[in-house]
């Protein structure tokens, strides 16, 4: 079993991100105040307010006097609090004048950009007044239809159903990097395991699995990760339906911005268009991140799953169809909906892939027609209980290491082993019997000594 | 954490008192406008907190009560260009949101201070009970609007003397707060106040007279800008933020003085200092008091 589950799709939020990476690139991505708040809004609700009251004190506080902002009740979130402001190096430990007790005190970069903020200095570099009215200005309907056509063009590349392959070589390189594609011989790329756990995942969970993918990648290609971070940050504050300018920016900012504008993630009228406008992908992109799975419901569910185990997927979606035909059968399909089937074989099939029933099971829920959501529980529990019991029907066998003792010269020798290893397994007819990891030695250590004996 | 379907909103009632602003200011010891800008680093860092955090901000001068925000049209609908980008889908009240809310409270500001006082403006105390009742409907209002569960404050900075004339109305805004579960914070920078220690105490809000002025922004930032619900359970302010005797007593109803001992009403629980024969709020006529009876205690006299 142990080779599926490390096959498990993690999604780390931002704030784990954040703290693998080293202090000096962190120190330098705060020197921008759409980073520090971005940051400081991933803080711990405790950490905020500690922030907030020292923001403007410049001498460090003792430990001791910190712990007393706090009810004795409250003390391990305390601890929390300070922990992850110390991995953010939100907060710095330092020692009072003439003492050896460690203080704390704010991050001066941090101090000095979140001051900045809150005063509100940041306004001219964010501009587009110098390049005048736009002729082709969006509204937030368009953007946010743009933004989901174009992430659907992403999934739907790695489905592999799209004949029109819009996606550039760079982004498909991507997704064999980040492990969510995979080449194979003669018929060329295949989705993974953890690809079809993806797909199963909610938009802005996908997106921001994709962009943190997308920034490890870019890291090993030499790009400036600070200048692109930087600007995830600046996007996911920036407000939707007004455009940003391009000029001035970074070169790999550029390449990034090419890169988003092809997920969706900003829409940008033509390459050389001096202005863009980020999508509702860019804006959660960092608000969304560590949202649990659970909450999303979409709003435009189309499933309905019967309790017959029939399935009515109201959608036009090539998407969808792939999606769903990952673990039902296909019975019938008409322009406007089609019919699946959750079948043994079908779920079995999702399974080997490396999804598990809980994700199918958040898939049905999470797309839920408005029809279904009125019962309570949405899914009915016959189904959802088969589900589990067909995937469970794939965990009868735990695999553990063995050693396999075999071609024993004579039935006493192996009479005599068995005996004594008696947690081993045994083909007594022809004499093999397979002994644990753990028992091998000592069974050894007796065939020896019995070996000298005789 | 349940943090996900709770909103919080905060009101800020800012007293722009010209009488006693003018002082201070003659005396050379506050400036209004230093205040506003403490006031402003102040509204952001709560909206920092948290992308789904709400605000108003009221000032209570001597004889009204503006919004400074979110800017209201005199018919009291809030202006579009505000209700606009507040867009479901994207929830982008961010970043350009603190220069927004900065601009506003600004120019809403500049207009007030603009359009100068009258001869009826001069006045020692503020409409405070007339602002308190304003955001208690603007927070009533955004529970209508608002999905979830909102969480409001009320947060008084008073500058001004009491006046023992807004007694009535000042209680009734207490109960009302208190049935809404609004939480009542004060940050005086006058002298203390006996309504709004009554306020704080009922509601479970904060009270804190200021001692030194130079440090407002600290203040703010260490008492005031926690919620109510994180005090409960797990920040520690001072003890001595929170006052030991709560002045408890009633103004009464003719010369709008604090009584001790004084006649009440069986009808309508007015209360008089002196006893008059017809009760001013309901004219229910009494019997004079017997000449006899002295000890002049609490005295109920039926119709």
């Amino acid at each position: 079993m142990e080779h599926l589950q490390t096959l498990k799709l993690k999604c780390l939020s931002l704030q784990d991100y954040l703290k693998g990476l080293p202090p000096v690139i962190l120190d330098s991505l705060y020197d921008h105040p759409a980073t520090c708040m971005g940051v400081f809004r991933e803080l711990p609700e405790l950490a905020r307010y500690h922030t907030m009251r020292i923001l403007y004190v410049e001498q460090p506080i003792s430990k001791a006097a910190a712990a007393a902002w706090v009810k004795i009740a409250a003390k391990p979130d305390h601890e929390i609090a300070v922990k992850s402001m110390l991995d953010l190096r939100v907060w710095i430990e330092t020692s009072l004048q003439g003492s050896d007790s460690t203080a704390y005190t704010v991050n001066s970069v941090f101090r000095r950009n979140l001051q900045k903020a809150l005063v509100g200095e940041n306004d001219p570099v964010l501009s587009t007044s110098h390049l005048g009215s736009d002729k082709h200005a969006k509204n937030t309907e368009s953007l946010s239809n743009y933004a989901d056509e174009r992430w659907e063009a992403v999934l739907l590349h790695m489905v592999g159903s799209d004949n029109k392959s819009t996606i550039s070589q760079d982004l498909k390189e991507l997704m064999l990097q980040a492990g969510l594609m995979k080449q194979e011989h003669g018929t060329g790329k295949v989705i993974t395991a953890k690809g079809f756990q993806f797909l199963l995942l909610d938009n802005a969970t996908q997106v921001w699995y994709f962009v943190r993918e997308y920034l490890d990648w870019i890291r090993g290609r030499g790009m400036n990760l600070v200048q692109i971070l930087r600007f995830i940050f600046e996007l996911s504050f920036s407000t939707l339906g007004t455009d940003l300018p391009t000029d001035e920016r970074d070169e790999h900012v550029l390449t990034c911005l090419q890169h988003f504008r092809e997920m969706g993630i900003i829409m940008q009228r033509k390459r050389k268009s001096r202005r863009f406008y980020p999508t509702h992908l860019a804006v959660d992109l960092v608000n969304k991140a560590n949202k649990p799975v659970s909450t999303v419901v979409n709003k435009h569910g189309f499933i309905v799953a019967e309790t017959n185990f029939r399935v009515c997927a109201y959608t036009e979606s090539d998407l969808h169809y792939s999606i769903l035909s990952l673990f039902c059968e296909m019975e019938y399909r008409f322009p406007n909906m089609c019919v699946l089937r959750l079948t043994r074989e079908s779920v079995q099939r999702a399974v080997v892939n490396g999804i598990t029933a809980d994700q199918i099971l958040h898939y049905i829920k999470a797309n839920a027609h408005a029809e279904m959501l009125k019962d309570d529980p949405i899914l009915a529990p016959t189904v959802a209980d088969q589900i589990r019991l067909w995937a469970m029907e794939r965990d009868r066998l735990t695999y553990r290491d063995g050693v396999l003792y075999n071609q024993f010269l004579a039935q006493k020798d192996f009479e005599v082993l068995r005996n004594y290893a008696q947690w081993g397994c045994f083909g007594s007819v022809v004499r093999y019997m397979v002994v644990t990891m753990e028992g091998h030695d000592q069974v050894k250590r007796y065939w020896k000594k019995i070996k000298k004996e005789s | 954490m349940a943090e996900e379907l709770e909103r919080q909103l905060l009101v800020v009632i800012f007293d722009v008192n010209p009488v006693w602003w003018g002082i201070k200011s003659l005396q050379g010891q506050a400036q209004i406008t230093k205040y506003l800008d403490c006031l402003r680093v102040f509204v952001n860092s709560y909206l920092l907190l948290h992308f789904d955090n709400h605000l108003a901000i009221i000032a209570s001068h001597s004889t009204k009560s503006v919004f400074l925000y979110p800017p209201m049209k005199e018919t009291g609908v809030i202006e579009p260009e505000e209700t606009a980008p507040t867009d479901k889908v994207g929830n982008d009240r961010r970043y350009g949101h603190f220069a927004r809310v900065d601009n506003t409270v600004t120019d809403k500001f500049k207009e007030l201070m603009r359009e100068g006082c009258e001869e009826s403006d001069i006045r020692r105390d503020s409409v405070i009970a007339g602002s308190m009742a304003t955001a208690l409907c603007c927070i009533h209002r955004m529970q209508n609007e608002l999905p979830g569960k909102l969480n409001s404050r009320i947060l008084v900075i008073k500058a001004a003397d009491d006046a023992a004339s807004q007694y009535m109305s000042f209680m009734n805004i207490i109960f009302a707060a208190q049935k809404e579960r609004v939480v009542i914070d004060a940050c005086i920078l006058g002298h203390n106040s006996g309504l709004l220690q009554q306020a704080c105490d009922m509601t479970n809000g904060l009270y804190l007279q200021i001692p030194n002025q130079d440090v407002f922004l600290q203040y703010l930032l260490t008492a005031f800008l926690t919620e109510a619900e994180l005090r409960k359970h797990s920040i520690v302010l001072s003890q001595s933020t929170r006052p030991r005797e709560v002045d408890y007593r009633a103004a009464c109803f003719c010369h709008r003085s604090l009584v001790d001992i004084g006649f009440v009403c069986s009808v309508c629980l007015s209360i008089f200092c002196q006893f008059s024969p017809i009760c001013s709020t309901c004219e229910t006529a009494f019997k004079p008091p017997p000449m006899a009876a002295k000890t002049r205690k609490k005295r109920k006299t039926p119709a």
